[in-house]
Parts: structure tokens; sequence; C-alpha cells
């Protein structure tokens, strides 16, 4: 019998806290965060396999999964509800022994082998679930064969200042890598890594069972088996990503990222109708913006009402915003409802908050001295008090 | 469940040609990202019918490519699910249909195999957010052969399609056609519950006569000659009423009223239809809108007041658009002045052009047109 099989299936790392956005991640995995109106963070890299012709996604979850096991369902949202492959979330489970959680990316990935061998993919590809990009993941897959790679790393080109937070790259003319450095003080190159992998999938699993065995190792792939992979000569590539890439793993790039999409240049490329970013539909109506109302340079997600004024903003799906309250430079999750009179200001409000009148949460840079000026936040489901005063960098 | 569902996407006596030239009435868009049948059918899922037969006469590739993934209804089934029922022609019966009778007919085998007591019969072109099971339970305890779902009426000059008096046990005692309304009588929403051995009966009858209207030959003439008992049920939720364009553009604008809003749309019972997975819209740094209702993918720099905009419409700079429709993927090009005007899908207002109509006789552009 001929077995049925895949040429790449994607793994998708979604167990993390992401702890640097806190109250943000406090219920819920950082994956499962609502970003730019409608979607999560999640919805990209999942509508970028289905974009890239990769139809199997297996998502490793690990920290407060509930949410984001509801969120993925069946997969349909993304057209991953397929008879052979499809998304599949995959927490970890008990087994006759050695019970264990994930305790690293790579052995997250070990412990998944058996649901990689039903698919006996040649390459797997291995994402995360923190960063918000569009890419065709096929083109890289083009490139690790065209290479005749073993591994191959998504990178992007940073500054020097960005350089000493990121993994860096440093390649020869062929784009082979030659060294790799885990946020170094004095970065050689400005290639950073995506946290985007191509693997030749037989290689990789010698590689996890050898680093499994391992009682020294984290079982990580950056801090174990990429330096693996190249303290033993792999063949390993490095393909240069162009394009908006950002990391949400903190509230004030999360913020950024959302006021982003405010750019009539359209850095994301939101709006190609040939690479669209599916999300999950909740059947909200059109957004109704009452007489009196002011929305200037905003994004406002459907299901929305709004009475007063909003400008410089992301307003997720269901928000209202009463008669006199005030919405500048804010991003504004999900169902939150904010009061007449309120005004929020340079600030993330959480999803289904609801802000009473009269409150005033955050403040414009221009108003703030020296150093005292940062984004405000409020985690989710909070209801904030009629008279509160939240400042500017406080987390509620 | 105890009902089969059956909507009818076309009403035969509609004034609605201009919006269905390539599409039936059911497919016609409304309130921004919604088609006129997303109601009906959002209804009966939402009271638990998992069995829907949607009746179709022509032109139906449209409803067809919005009914698609019935997944967004839940009504992707093993068991019922939705079926489309285009017609079926046979040596005996090859004419198109002339009525509803006969959209019926169509869809006898559907019905005969239908597993439930009952059948609801639905207009696709009555909007409200109700709940079909009380209306049910009200027909079973009535004992009537057939329940009218209707709206008590206050009175007035402008006729319904179906009227009704009823005395204080809500049963029938007189009908009309094409009638007005007077003060506490009952006006039809075209949704009707009925037996299904009673249905298939009828059906098999009337359509051997050579009848085929639903309302005059069956209902109405069956009443009159003393052998049909009707139950009236009165439903009390905002009913809109889409059988002209001034009916289909009041309908739309009526959408930014509270009372309305409230009432259409519901957390607890959602109105559904196809997800297009637009971005959500942007509004532009000079753009100034009041009284709207915006679906998603829109990106609006100019001024819209009063005004529907649905899916990916664009308004450019110093455009202003009062009292509009603009449907799915149209531009309104830069200065562009409109007032009273219904511009239907993937048109474009070149820059500069002024179009002004009346709110009873809104101008219409056509679909694709570039004006």
């Amino acid at each position: 019998m001929i077995e049925r099989k895949k040429d790449c299936i994607a793994m998708l790392l979604a167990g993390g806290q992401g702890s640097r956005l806190y109250v943000l991640t406090q219920d819920t995995a950082k994956p499962a965060v609502p970003f730019g109106g409608k979607y999560r963070i999640i919805d990209f890299p999942l509508s970028n396999c289905v974009n890239s012709g990769i139809d199997t996604v297996g998502i490793l979850t690990q920290y407060q999964p509930l949410e984001l096991n509801d969120y993925i369902g069946n997969g349909q949202p993304w057209d991953l509800n397929r008879n052979f492959g499809g998304a599949h979330v995959l927490p970890p489970y008990t087994k006759t022994s050695n019970n264990q959680w994930y305790k690293g990316t790579a052995n997250a990935i070990y412990q998944n082998i058996p649901f990689i061998e039903r698919y006996n993919p040649e390459y797997v590809l291995i994402l995360s679930g923190d960063h918000i990009y569009k890419m065709d993941y096929n083109k890289m897959l083009q490139f690790h064969k065209d290479k005749g790679a073993e591994c191959t790393i998504a990178v992007i080109t940073v500054s020097n200042e960005d350089a000493t937070r990121m993994g860096i790259m440093s390649t020869d003319a062929n784009q082979a890598i030659t060294e790799f450095e885990e946020k170094p003080a004095h970065p050689k190159s400005n290639q950073a890594s995506m946290g985007v992998y191509i693997f030749t999938w037989d290689v990789l699993k010698q590689y996890l069972v050898a680093d499994e065995a391992d009682p020294e190792s984290e079982n990580d792939f950056g801090k174990n088996v990429i330096p693996a992979f190249l303290r033993d000569g792999r063949k390993m590539f490095a393909y240069p990503f162009e394009g908006y890439w950002k990391d949400v793993g903190t509230l004030g790039s999360l913020w950024d990222a959302n006021m982003d999409l405010l750019d009539p240049k359209d850095p994301l490329d939101m709006r190609n109708p040939h690479f669209k970013v599916y999300a999950r539909n909740y059947a909200s109506p059109s957004s109704m913006l009452a007489p009196g109302s002011k929305v200037t340079n905003s994004f406002v997600a459907e299901g929305c009402e709004i009475y007063g004024t909003v400008e410089n903003s992301v307003l997720y799906t269901g928000c209202v915003v009463e008669a006199g309250a005030v919405v500048t430079g804010a991003v504004v999750m999900p169902n939150t409802v904010i009061r007449s009179g309120s005004s929020v200001n340079y600030a993330i409000v959480g999803e289904q908050c609801v802000i009473e009148s009269g409150v005033t949460i955050g403040d414009r840079p221009e108003h703030c001295v020296g150093g005292e000026w940062g984004i405000s936040v409020v985690g989710h489901k909070r209801t904030i008090t009629t008279g509160t005063v939240i400042k500017p960098k406080e987390i509620v | 469940m105890k009902m089969t569902g059956i909507i009818f996407s076309e009403m035969y006596n509609d004034e609605l040609n201009a919006f269905t030239h390539d599409r039936n009435m059911a497919a016609i868009p409304f309130g921004g990202r919604y088609r006129l049948i997303d109601f009906t059918l959002s209804n009966m899922v939402n009271s638990g019918i998992t069995n829907v037969g949607v009746l179709a006469k022509q032109h139906y590739h449209s409803l067809m490519d919005h009914l698609a993934n019935t997944q967004e209804w839940d009504l992707n089934r093993k068991n019922g699910g939705l079926l489309l029922l285009p017609p079926f022609a046979t040596e005996n019966f090859n004419q198109i249909h002339r009525g509803k009778l006969d959209e019926l007919r169509n869809a006898l085998d559907y019905l005969q195999g239908a597993a439930t007591p009952y059948v609801l019969l639905a207009s696709a072109h009555t909007l409200c957010n109700m709940d079909y099971r009380p209306a049910l339970e009200s027909h079973i305890n009535s004992g009537c052969d057939i329940t009218v779902v209707a709206t008590k009426e206050a009175g007035g000059d402008a006729p319904f399609a179906f009227v009704l008096l009823a005395d204080d046990t809500n049963r029938a005692t007189a009908c009309a056609l094409d009638y007005p309304a007077s003060a506490g009588s009952y006006a039809a929403t075209g949704t009707y519950i009925i037996s299904r051995e009673l249905l298939i009966h009828v059906i098999q009858e009337y359509t051997a006569q050579g009848a085929y209207d639903l309302e005059r030959d069956f209902i109405q003439r069956k009443f009159n000659q003393g052998q049909l008992s009707i139950n009236v049920y009165e439903c009390q939720d905002v009913v809109l009423r889409i059988r002209n364009v001034a009916e289909y553009f009041a309908a739309n604008m009526s959408l930014t009223d509270i009372k309305v809003r409230r009432s259409l749309f519901r957390s607890d019972s959602p109105i559904y239809t196809k997800v297009n997975d637009e971005v959500p819209t942007y509004y532009g740094m000079d753009c100034s809108v009041s009284g709207c209702i915006i679906a998603d993918g829109c990106i609006i720099e100019g001024n819209a007041e009063n005004s529907v905009l649905s899916r990916g419409v664009r308004i450019g700079k110093g455009a202003v658009v009062k009292d509009c429709i603009i449907m799915q993927g149209s531009v309104v090009g830069e200065g562009a002045k409109l007032e009273n005007v219904i511009v239907d899908k993937w048109a474009t207002i070149s820059s500069g052009t002024e179009l002004k109509g009346l709110a009873s006789a809104p101008v219409i552009i056509r679909k694709g047109v570039t004006v």
C-alpha cells in the first residue's frame, strides 16, 4: 500500500505564556491575544500557512489553552477543516511512562513525533504564535529545496540596537549560516531569526531524539537544537524575508503594531485580496456611527456603536463609545464599553471591560515630562469605576 | 425539532426589479453585510430548525454563492441541513414557477421525505429577529389548520399583501389580499406554520387544479369556503417588509434607529451571513461620518451622513454621501456628491459626479456600472 503523505506540515508553538504582556495574558495564552480589530495573534501564522498551501498545522498548547482551543475549533475559519490534514490542537498528554509537560520548544516537537509521522512529511515548518507578519512559507520551502538545506531559518534585517535582543545569524555569500548568536552584546550581523524554521524531517527527528537523550539540554531550538546542527556542520541556510514583521511580545510593541495599521501605506499589506488574514467570525452587525460621533484616522471593526469621539485608535469588534467619551491613540479590545465623559488616551484596554463615566486612562506624551510617559493598560474583563484615574505606564 | 423550514426566495408581486436583474430577491444585499435571506434563515437556525429547503425560481447563482458554505448557519449537517431547491422540470411539469404553490410542488419530494410533523413556510423579504418556537406552540394549542404570523397594525392607507381580522382567541374571522390594514387588524408576514401532511395534500390537490398562488388560491379561497381555520400569531418584534424600492430604502435607513437595531441584532440570536474576511474599516484623517451603518473593509476619506455603507466601499476625499445605500465594493470618487442614491455592487462613481434622488424615488446605479 502506498501511504498518503504531505510534502510539508507546520508545527505552531502556541504554549507560551507571554509574561511580558502582563494582564493581557493572565488567563489566556499569548497567541490568543486580540490584535488589529478583529484578529488574534495566531490568525497570522495560521493564515500564512493556508495562503502558502500548507493545510496541516499542529498547534502545540500548554499555558491556559481553553480560549485558544475554543478559538481554533475545527479550523474552519482558516480552511483548516481538512479530511487529511487540517488544524490539530496538541496539548501535552499522559503516557504509560514519562508523563511530562512540554519542557521546551524542542521537547514539544519531540513529544509530537507520532503526530508528525502520521503525515509522513518531507519537511516540517516550525512556527511561533508571537509575531505579526504575512509571509509565503512556500517561497521559503522552495529556497530550502533549492539550497539542498537540512535547516532553513527565516531572517529579517534589524537595527544594531534590536540585534542585541535577538538571535543573530552570520552567513556566507551563499546565505549558508556560519554562526548563530543569541542576544549578542556586539552583533556581527543584522540578520535576526524570525522564529520560523524549515527542517528536513528525517534529519530533525535524529536531532530531537539525541537532544531528548541529553540530560544537560534545555530542549530548546534556539539554545540546543540549532547550535547542535551548526556544530555538526549540517546544511543550514538563512532565508532573507522582506516585509513587515513585528514581535508583539511586549505591551509597547503590541500597541505599536496596532498603530502601524493606521499607516496609509499599509506596511502589513492587510488589504491584499489574494493573501487575506482569516479570523473566527462572531456574526456581529455592521458598526453604527451615530449622529454626533466623530471618528478619524482609526480602524474600527464590526459590531461597534460609536456616539463619541475616536481618533488615532483601533477599535475591536463590538465596542461601544458613548456620547462625550473620547478615545485617542488607544487599542480597545472586543466588546468593551466606554461610558460617557471618560477619556482613554494612549492605552490598551482589554476585552469585555466596562469603563464607567468620568474615568481617565493614560495621557498624551506631550503632557508628560521626562521618562514618565508610557502606555496605560487595562486587563480583560475589568470594570473601572467612576472617577478613577489610571496614569501613563500604569497596568491595571 | 418538529418543523422543517421552507424559504421562498421570490415573492412574485414585488417591485424590486432594479436589484433583481442578475440575482433573486433573497440575495438582495441589506444592512451593509447581509442578504435578505440571512434573517429568515438565521431565525430558523436560532429556533432550532435544522432542516431547511430554499426554493429558487431563477437567476439563483448569487444565492447559491451566498449559501454555499452552509457552515456559517451551522447547517452543514449529516441529518438535515440546508438544501437549495431550484426548478426541477419533468415531462408533466416544465413551466416556470408562477407562484409559491408551483414552487412547493417542486419541493414535494423534499417535503415527503422530511421527518417532521410540521412545516414552517417563510419568505426572505420579511426581516425580523423572531423565535418560531412559541409560534409553533401557539399553532399546536390552537388546533387550527394553519397559523399565520402577523403584526398588529395601527391603521393607515398603505396596502399589505395579506390582511386578517381575528377574534379574541386569535382565530381569523376575515382575510383580504392587497388591502390596507385597519387599526387592530393583522398584516401577515409571509410566515406560516402548517402540518406537513396537510401541506402535501394541499400541494397535490391544488396544483392539479391549476392553482399556483399560495395565499389567493389556497389560504383565502379555502378560508372563504369555511374549510380552513386560521390561527393568527402576533409577532411583537420589529418587522421590516421589503416589497419595493421605497420600502427597501426605508428599511436600510431604519437601521440607525436604536429600537430597530436592538430588535434585529441580538447577541442571544445572531443574524448569520457569509463571512468575507475583510479587514476592519479605516476612517481617514479628514473624514466625517454621522448616522451611518458601516460594514468591514471600507476606506472612508470623505463625508457620509445617514447612509449604509457595505463591505469594501471607498469614499474619496471631499466626497459627500447623504441618505445613500452604497453596496459592496463600490467606489465614490473624490468630490462626488450623492443624495438619495442606491449604488449597487462594484459600481464606480467618478470624481466630481453629482447625483440626487428623492427618498421616495432614489436614484439607482446598477451593479458594476461606472458613472
